[in-house]
């Protein structure tokens, strides 16, 4: 089966008007214009396969949001192409808009003063969904986000983690076959977080759902995916395993001491000093060349100790250090 | 048929529902426009007081335009297509867009759910105006091309207001070019005075704007200026402006949604 979304050297160049700074460089900019070329995405090529959960993530401006919007039809790549279902979404919108569903944590789709059942309703008539396949999807998606006491009310009284089920249940409804979310969990407390977190995983794994995460809460894309496609200046830099970039960039482990009183420089060998302050001290060392308790031993001896503990590294700290200083294939020929 | 348009209808049914929420709102609305009939009453007699009758529209004919003219602006002035501005604003019309449905189409449609809410409105309105003022009622035929008319007059106004709107594309705010037109279509379009109060060649010029479609042209009919065989030219000058902005409009926001799709909006 071919891969249900598919893109190939896919850029997008956006021109923009180049804006003078100041007051003065504003009244010039209305009058002579001169533009300036941004390349967002600089020939992205991926291959999702159906019932696949990807963590599509990067920095602010890296380019995910504009090939999330090209992938969802409502904005043309300057060149390559791209296949969703077998569809190029910009030329088909309307159609690509029956397969997919969307999730934006930062804007609403549900109308605003009315009840949330209302919202629903109106999906079910834009989609065409079949009455009985609407009610079978209503009640399964109001079990399981616990929606029973938010339908009748109206939107703007719920609160943000209540109002992003309802979004959830309005992307889900129509049964498509690619869901994008964009920051879905952004500003949720934990309890609401696990809750979307769960649900996420049962439409992927029950529903065979493909999902396209885009968020910048790395713990969704620790719990939720196997494979995260990693995006940097437009550019795919790690498109792969969660598992094996933790591996790879795991093999650093930090070791953090603290002193009994300020040391000025302290080291250890087989360690490199992260940072130092107050009285604590953080070393990072590779778990394949060094031994911690020998570390700690080595620490015990030179210094007056009161506390020490290590550091595995999350996937958020590694993801951090990727976009810092880049992702290399062998992380220990990265630069520092 | 009924799947096609399904969506649409609901829009137009969740606009009405949505528009019904602001309850204080409506009533001000309601109430304000009556204290307006009973203001014009006294203005209109005040004016004729001192001159003879201009034309062939006495006093109650004249009281009748200015109250049919404010019962229509309950409906007309609602800008059906502030949503457009809305959206634009806030970033949801991308979420519009990816939806399986024709965007304009559901703008036009939540614009006829907010106005058929207003419209219903219309009769208690009128209920209430009628305490107030003596409305002179015509023959059926000529209310019935006046309600044709003034249908014609609605779509036109949309169009016009979706063009307008649509700007917003381009520049994100309309509000300032709106009060501009808006107050001058007030006075162009015979809202306020009939477009016969008009000498030579300024009221032949007004009667060739635009703006005559909306207001002047249902309102001669209803008060019986326009005689019965002017009315199949009156209706279709009315949808000539209608095919224009019509396809004005259809320009427009093809232009728009390349702009989108080029430029991320």
């Amino acid at each position: 089966m071919p891969p249900i979304i598919a893109t190939r050297d896919l850029r997008k160049v956006f021109r923009t008007v180049r804006r003078r700074p100041g007051a003065l460089g504003a009244l010039r900019t209305l009058v002579s214009r001169d533009y300036e070329e941004r390349v967002a995405v600089a020939g992205v090529s991926m291959a999702v396969e159906a019932g696949e959960l990807i963590g599509y993530i990067g920095p602010n401006g890296a380019g995910k949001s504009t090939t999330i919007k090209m992938l969802t039809g409502i904005l043309a790549p300057t060149s390559g192409e791209i296949r969703v279902a077998g569809i190029v979404p910009s030329e088909h919108r309307k159609e690509n808009g029956r397969n997919i569903g969307v999730v934006f944590g930062q804007r609403s789709q549900l109308y605003w003063d009315l009840p949330l059942v209302e919202s629903f309703e109106l999906l079910r008539a834009i989609y065409a969904i079949p009455q009985d396949r609407y009610r079978r999807n209503l009640d399964e998606f109001v079990e399981l986000l616990e929606m029973q006491d938010l339908l009748r009310t109206p939107v703007r009284q719920l609160s943000l983690g209540q109002r992003m089920r309802g979004d959830f249940a309005a992307a889900m409804l129509h049964d498509p076959k690619i869901v994008y979310l964009d920051e879905p969990t952004i500003g949720l407390d934990v309890v609401a977080k696990e809750a979307i977190r769960n649900f996420i995983a049962r439409v992927n794994s029950e529903r065979g759902t493909t999902i396209i995460l885009t968020t910048h809460d790395l713990a969704d894309v620790e719990r939720l995916c196997r494979r995260i496609v990693l995006i940097d200046k437009g550019a795919i830099i790690y498109d792969g395993d969660v598992e094996r970039i933790k591996n790879e960039y795991g093999r650093y482990r930090t070791l953090v001491v603290h002193f009994c009183e300020r040391v000025a420089a302290p080291s250890l060998e087989g360690a490199e000093l992260l940072s130092v302050e107050e009285a604590t001290a953080r070393f990072r060392f590779d778990r394949n060349r060094e031994r911690a308790d020998r570390l700690i031993r080595q620490a015990s001896e030179r210094y007056a100790l009161e506390d020490v503990s290590i550091e595995e590294p999350d996937l958020e700290s590694i993801i951090r250090r990727i976009y810092i200083e880049g992702y290399a294939r062998s992380p220990e020929e990265a630069p520092r | 048929m009924s799947s096609v348009l399904a969506p649409y209808w609901e829009f137009a049914k969740k606009a009405f529902a949505r528009e019904a929420t602001y309850r204080f709102e409506v009533f001000t609305e309601m109430g304000s426009l009556v204290l307006r009939v009973y203001l014009l009453r006294c203005l209109w007699t005040a004016l004729y007081a001192q001159n003879a009758a201009p034309f062939n529209l006495p006093l109650h004919s004249m009281i009748t335009y200015a109250t049919v003219a404010l019962l229509m602006s309950l409906v007309l002035e609602i800008d059906g297509t502030r949503l457009i501005r809305e959206k634009l604003r806030d970033g949801t019309i991308a979420t519009d867009l990816m939806k399986p449905i024709v965007v304009p189409f559901y703008f036009f449609s939540d614009g006829v759910g907010r106005t058929l809410l207003y419209a219903v409105l219309v009769v208690p309105t009128l209920l209430v105006a009628l305490l107030l003022v003596h409305v002179d009622v015509p023959a059926p035929a000529t209310l019935g091309v006046f309600a044709l008319s003034f249908l014609i007059a609605y779509c036109v106004n949309f169009v016009l207001n979706f063009c307008m709107n649509s700007i917003a594309f381009w520049t994100l705010e309309t509000f300032a070019l709106q009060l501009i037109v808006r107050w001058i279509s007030d006075l162009l379009s015979g809202q306020i005075i009939p477009l016969t109060f008009f000498p030579g060649l300024i009221g032949r010029t007004l009667f060739a704007l635009p703006f005559a479609a909306i207001y002047s042209t249902p309102l001669l009919i209803y008060v019986g200026i326009t005689p019965r065989d002017a009315w199949g030219a009156a209706l279709t000058v009315q949808l000539a402006w209608l095919a224009v902005f019509g396809t004005l409009a259809f320009v427009i926001w093809q232009a728009a949604s390349r702009r989108i799709v080029v430029q991320g909006g």
